[in-house]
């Protein structure tokens, strides 16, 4: 059985369709990217699974447990909403870092308010480490360039150990050589056996890093599946013709 | 002379900072949850209190002491405050109180409201509490945005007080003016600029000190 099944999820606000009876699964240690044109759902669909939007129909199953169905929704209190979220990690493109704490309070207090720890300065240097802001720790975000925030971003969603770390176009408000740096961080969690799902515009990187991949168009599924099948040898056409006319501008 | 006008107005100033102080000890708490109120989806508390904000920032705040000391007895029949200078003490507090409050309100509604979105589901995402997510996240954010116009409305406060004059509370401006009747000079009420000026003055120190602690992020 898969880590995470999602099935047939469908969203609309109002009379607008924004995702249509989207469905994919994930393997545990597997990274999936998520790719379409901007406004075709890929980010409200990220967000659906962090219950930051509810959808209006569908399943979403994590670990073999009903992580959110059409029906049981409207029963679940503040509470369980947010021992569910805990089960994946959300990283924004906009960073949304607090700016009153520093680094290393930002990755912390989760660890307090939530996890209740009381010993979380080791474990928080220890990520800092590992994102490579060991020089950085105690500066506040407005301190950091956007490469350094999104990291310390990365750093404070891993802290609380999430099954699944989602990524909402973590590169799209940085320069490109601050781009590098953040997208670098994430191809080693990939290798280090985190589980990740990606909502990006960078197709090349995508093609790198993942192991599967959905691409999505106008809120529709246009394919699904490994990297080979859906952006190698592409055997959907929509898919072809959106890969080449990328190729040659 | 100039010793027992300073003595005289010195006691009518006592007053002042007596309305000063109790105006904000009440309003600054009680704007919160006419705020939050005013911020509800439920009509039947958002409505009422939105028409309270308006009544009180359209009308002038003497026409609200006088109505708010004189109505009682007008309307119904019943002198509530008293016809004692305690009881005009009392009126022209409720009065004050209720006008900054409804200020506040609208300042702190502003300032909840510029919050980002991002900081709120930053703390969804890492599994906080709404109440943590106010307390810990939130309310800092909050009040280095307000303090500045807080610092406005509070000066503004201290000249506001004079109008308590208009139903007999003895502050400052009227110690200095009783020199007229008494003493047939005029200086004593231009002195007790003096001492709105000392007073405004620590004020705006004070605040610049508290904007000054918060500036050490953005």
């Amino acid at each position: 059985m898969a880590l995470l099944e999602v099935r047939n999820i469908t969203k609309t606000y109002g009379s607008e369709t924004v995702l249509n009876n989207i469905s994919f699964d994930l393997e545990k240690f597997e990274t999936l990217s998520i790719l379409g044109s901007s406004g075709s759902g890929k980010t409200t669909l990220l967000r659906c699974l962090n219950y930051l939007e509810i959808p209006d129909d569908g399943e979403i199953i994590l670990d073999n447990e009903v992580y959110f169905s059409k029906d049981k929704v409207s029963t679940y209190d503040e509470d369980t909403i947010r021992q569910k979220r805990l089960h994946f990690g959300m990283v924004f493109q906009q960073f949304n870092l607090f700016p009153q704490y520093t680094a290393l309070e930002n990755v912390q207090l989760a660890l307090k308010l939530v996890k209740k720890e009381k010993d979380t300065q080791d474990k928080a240097i220890e990520l800092l480490k590992k994102m490579g802001l060991e020089n950085r720790m105690d500066h506040y975000p407005h301190q950091l360039s956007g490469g350094q925030q999104q990291r310390v971003a990365i750093a404070r969603a891993l802290a609380l150990e999430p099954d699944i770390l989602c990524f909402d176009e973590p590169t799209s408000a940085l320069d490109p050589e601050l781009t590098s740096e953040v997208l670098k961080v994430i191809k080693e969690l990939a290798n280090s056996k985190t589980t990740m799902i990606i909502v990006t515009h960078e197709i090349n990187f995508a093609k790198e890093v993942s192991d599967k991949i959905l691409f999505m168009d106008n809120a529709e599924q246009l394919d699904f599946g490994s990297v080979q099948e859906v952006l190698i040898n592409p055997r959907n056409q929509r898919i072809e013709e959106f890969l080449n006319s990328n190729k040659s501008e | 002379m100039f010793t027992s006008v300073t003595l005289a107005l010195w006691q009518g100033f006592l007053v002042t900072i007596k309305l000063f102080a109790l105006t904000l000890l009440f309003s600054l708490p009680l704007g919160l949850p006419i705020a939050i109120g005013a911020m509800s989806n439920n009509k039947i508390i958002k409505l009422p209190l939105q028409f309270l904000i308006w009544v009180i920032r359209g009308t002038p705040l003497m026409l609200q002491l006088l109505v708010i000391y004189y109505g009682p007895g007008i309307f119904f029949g019943i002198n509530i405050w008293g016809t004692g200078e305690n009881g005009r003490f009392i009126a022209s507090l409720v009065a004050f109180v209720v006008n900054y409050a409804c200020y506040f309100a609208e300042i702190y509604r502003g300032g909840i409201q510029s919050i980002p979105v991002g900081q709120f589901e930053a703390g969804k995402v890492l599994g906080m509490t709404s109440f943590q997510i106010m307390k810990d996240i939130v309310l800092l954010q909050v009040i280095k945005k307000i303090i500045p116009p807080i610092s406005n409305e509070v000066i503004t406060l201290v000249k506001d007080t004079s109008l308590a004059r208009v139903i007999a509370v003895y502050e400052i401006i009227w110690s200095g003016q009783a020199f007229i009747k008494s003493n047939g000079i005029i200086w004593p009420l231009f002195y007790t600029g003096a001492f709105y000026l000392l007073f405004s003055f620590l004020l705006t120190v004070g605040f610049a000190k508290m904007e000054k602690k918060l500036s050490y992020f953005r």
